[in-house]
């Protein structure tokens, strides 16, 4: 049989050709300067770049994960609406492995992305205030808890976050293969995890125990760096074994759908 | 018996309790030009959907070169080459991404292939476009190229020249027919333009409602040899009738000055010397030739969708 990754390239090809994955790249590192300019202009150049990278990766990461949604649903749903999915179906390759293609190169476009926010708040922030304004005692252990270095912190704080950002990406991918839709998908993906902290607040307060099997309840693992068991009970380990078992039912649906339909668009 | 290209047995879909494709039975060998000819909504496209693995079997099976397109699809697929309906393609793409991203699927397509394909169906000025930018036609073109890009051994057109001019469609026609004798390969067209089927195929099948009601050969069958209508004019159509029917021939007067007998190539001559020495004058002699349209509207009774 063929060589697998052209077909990678291909969905590559169908990422990078069109001018709206270029421009939500622009839009996240232009956001990243933003902030910093206006950080620089309000705040002065006294502060820690390591503060200002912080609290950009966390707004950004929020940007980078819509983004990677929308590339994520439309991936399949286009393929129906445009009625291009016959003409990729009818090669000498299973559906399986079309798909999977598919999904590699929406991680790859979310790995991108994220590469390109961590380099670029690296960078930028580093121009704007300088390696070398240390944080002071106090805001370390705020900003950095668990006592590392910066630099390691922020490594593990991407860590986490591509973890939750594999499994949002794949229920959106889910849902559009289900529903054929790229904007439910996008919807019903986006209301989930903007949902998140608020319904996370919300049903904290309940005492029901299916609350703790609940997804959203297990999407932010930032929490857990620096201390793998938390006060209220959370524990990294569970946290990560219920993603693990969403991420499987997701992917079992997903890949048995597509290879059952038929193909009438 | 060579192995036929491609071979439904007793295929069946129903979706929704609905039959839409009822025991369809098919061999198509290797080398001619088959048109799948039918209303609209009789279930060409969905049989081809089937060809092609895009929808499953109800019933039944469907074999490519041996290879079943259910059980063994990766294999089987290899030798189609197809256009499903409207011939869609990634519209943000270049003509050449688009072919380039069907090359890459099939080893063994160089770019060189890729160049003479586009070469072929004439899109070498516009290739570099984005197909948003293209027209009809020139999308069928690129539609023709995918489909042809590997060599299939069966290429599968659905109405394929919907949207060509008719310097296209004659193009089409002619390399079909280039494709089918001298590659050898096996063209399944579907259409409902019965003229179109008329020049292009070999053997033409009459699909409706699902069911097929008919296969009948094209070419080969010089219109003289069969039994046709002749219209001849004569001076006297009257007196012609009934010496020829004294002669043994049935005839029947046809308009004021002519008249129609159904005869084959050899009855038109004698009929003719027989006039002649009978002392009528013959003005002309036409062979009334049933167009497929014809025997189509008589088969399928001109029934409208349904
Ligand atoms: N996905 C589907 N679900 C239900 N019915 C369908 C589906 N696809 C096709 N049909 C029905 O099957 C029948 C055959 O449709 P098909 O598209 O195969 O016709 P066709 O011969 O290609 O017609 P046309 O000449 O208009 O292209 C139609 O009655 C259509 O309504
Ligand atoms: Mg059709």
């Amino acid at each position: 049989m063929g060589d697998f990754l052209q077909l990678v390239r291909n969905e590559n090809m169908k990422i990078y050709k069109r001018s709206r994955s270029w421009i939500m790249l622009a839009i996240l590192i232009a956001s990243a300067l933003l902030i910093s300019i206006m950080w620089l202009s309000f705040g002065g150049r006294d502060t820690s770049m390591w503060e200002v990278i912080s609290t950009e990766s966390m707004i950004l990461f929020v940007l980078l994960t819509i983004f990677s949604v929308v590339i994520a649903a439309a991936s399949v749903a286009e393929e129906f609406t445009s009625g291009t999915i016959k003409l990729l179906l009818i090669r000498p390759w299973s559906r399986n492995k079309v798909l999977l293609s598919k999904y590699i190169s929406i991680l790859l476009f979310g790995l991108l992305q994220a590469a390109a926010l961590f380099l670029s708040t690296l960078l930028i922030n580093w121009i704007c205030f300088g390696i070398y304004s240390s944080l002071d005692e106090t805001q370390q252990g705020l900003l950095f808890p668990g006592g590392s270095n910066p630099f390691a912190y922020m490594l593990m704080y991407y860590g986490m976050k591509l973890i939750s950002l594999v499994v949002t990406v794949t229920l959106a991918f889910m849902i559009s293969t289900i529903f054929r839709s790229g904007g439910l998908a996008i919807g019903l993906s986006l209301f989930l995890l903007l949902g998140v902290n608020n319904f996370v607040l919300l049903l904290g307060f309940l005492d029901y125990k299916w609350i703790d099997y609940l997804l959203f309840m297990h999407l932010d693992l930032t929490k857990y760096i620096g201390a793998t068991s938390l006060e209220d009970g959370s524990n990294l380990w569970f946290s990560l074994g219920i993603l693990g078992a969403y991420y499987i039912i997701f992917v079992a649906l997903t890949w048995y759908v597509f290879n059952k339909r038929d193909v009438a668009a | 018996m060579v192995q036929p290209i491609v071979r439904l047995q007793n295929v069946s879909k129903r979706i929704g309790g609905r039959t839409i494709i009822d025991k369809l039975t098919l061999d198509l060998p290797l080398g001619e030009v088959f048109g799948f000819l039918g209303p609209n909504g009789s279930g060409k496209t969905t049989t081809i959907r089937m060809m092609v693995g895009l929808m499953s079997l109800t019933e039944g099976e469907i074999l490519i070169n041996g290879h079943s397109i259910a059980k063994d699809y990766e294999k089987a697929i290899r030798y189609v080459g197809a256009i499903v309906e409207n011939p869609e393609m990634y519209k943000y793409l270049s003509g050449y991404d688009n072919l380039k991203h069907y090359a890459r699927m099939i080893p063994g397509i160089t770019e060189h292939r890729v160049h003479e394909v586009v070469k072929l169906v004439g899109l070498e000025g516009r290739i570099q476009d984005k197909v948003r930018t293209y027209s009809l036609g020139m999308r069928q073109r690129l539609g023709v190229a995918q489909a042809i890009l590997h060599k299939p051994q069966l290429l599968i057109l659905d109405e394929p020249t919907n949207g060509l001019d008719p310097a296209g469609i004659r193009e089409l026609r002619d390399y079909l027919r280039v494709l089918s004798k001298e590659e050898g390969i096996a063209v399944f067209v579907s259409s409902h333009l019965l003229a179109e089927m008329e020049l292009m195929c070999d053997r033409v099948a009459i699909i409706q409602n699902g069911k097929l009601i008919d296969v009948r050969t094209i070419r080969g069958t010089g219109s003289m040899t069969d039994q046709s209508r002749v219209i001849i004019e004569v001076d006297r159509p009257q007196g012609a009738v009934e010496a020829l029917l004294a002669a043994g021939h049935s005839a029947v007067p046809e308009g004021g000055q002519a008249i129609a007998v159904e005869t084959d190539r050899d009855g038109t001559a004698a009929i003719n010397a027989l006039l002649v020495s009978a002392g009528f004058k013959v003005y002309g002699i036409r062979t009334h030739v049933k167009s497929l349209e014809d025997q189509f509207l008589e088969v399928t009774g001109g029934e409208r969708i349904g």
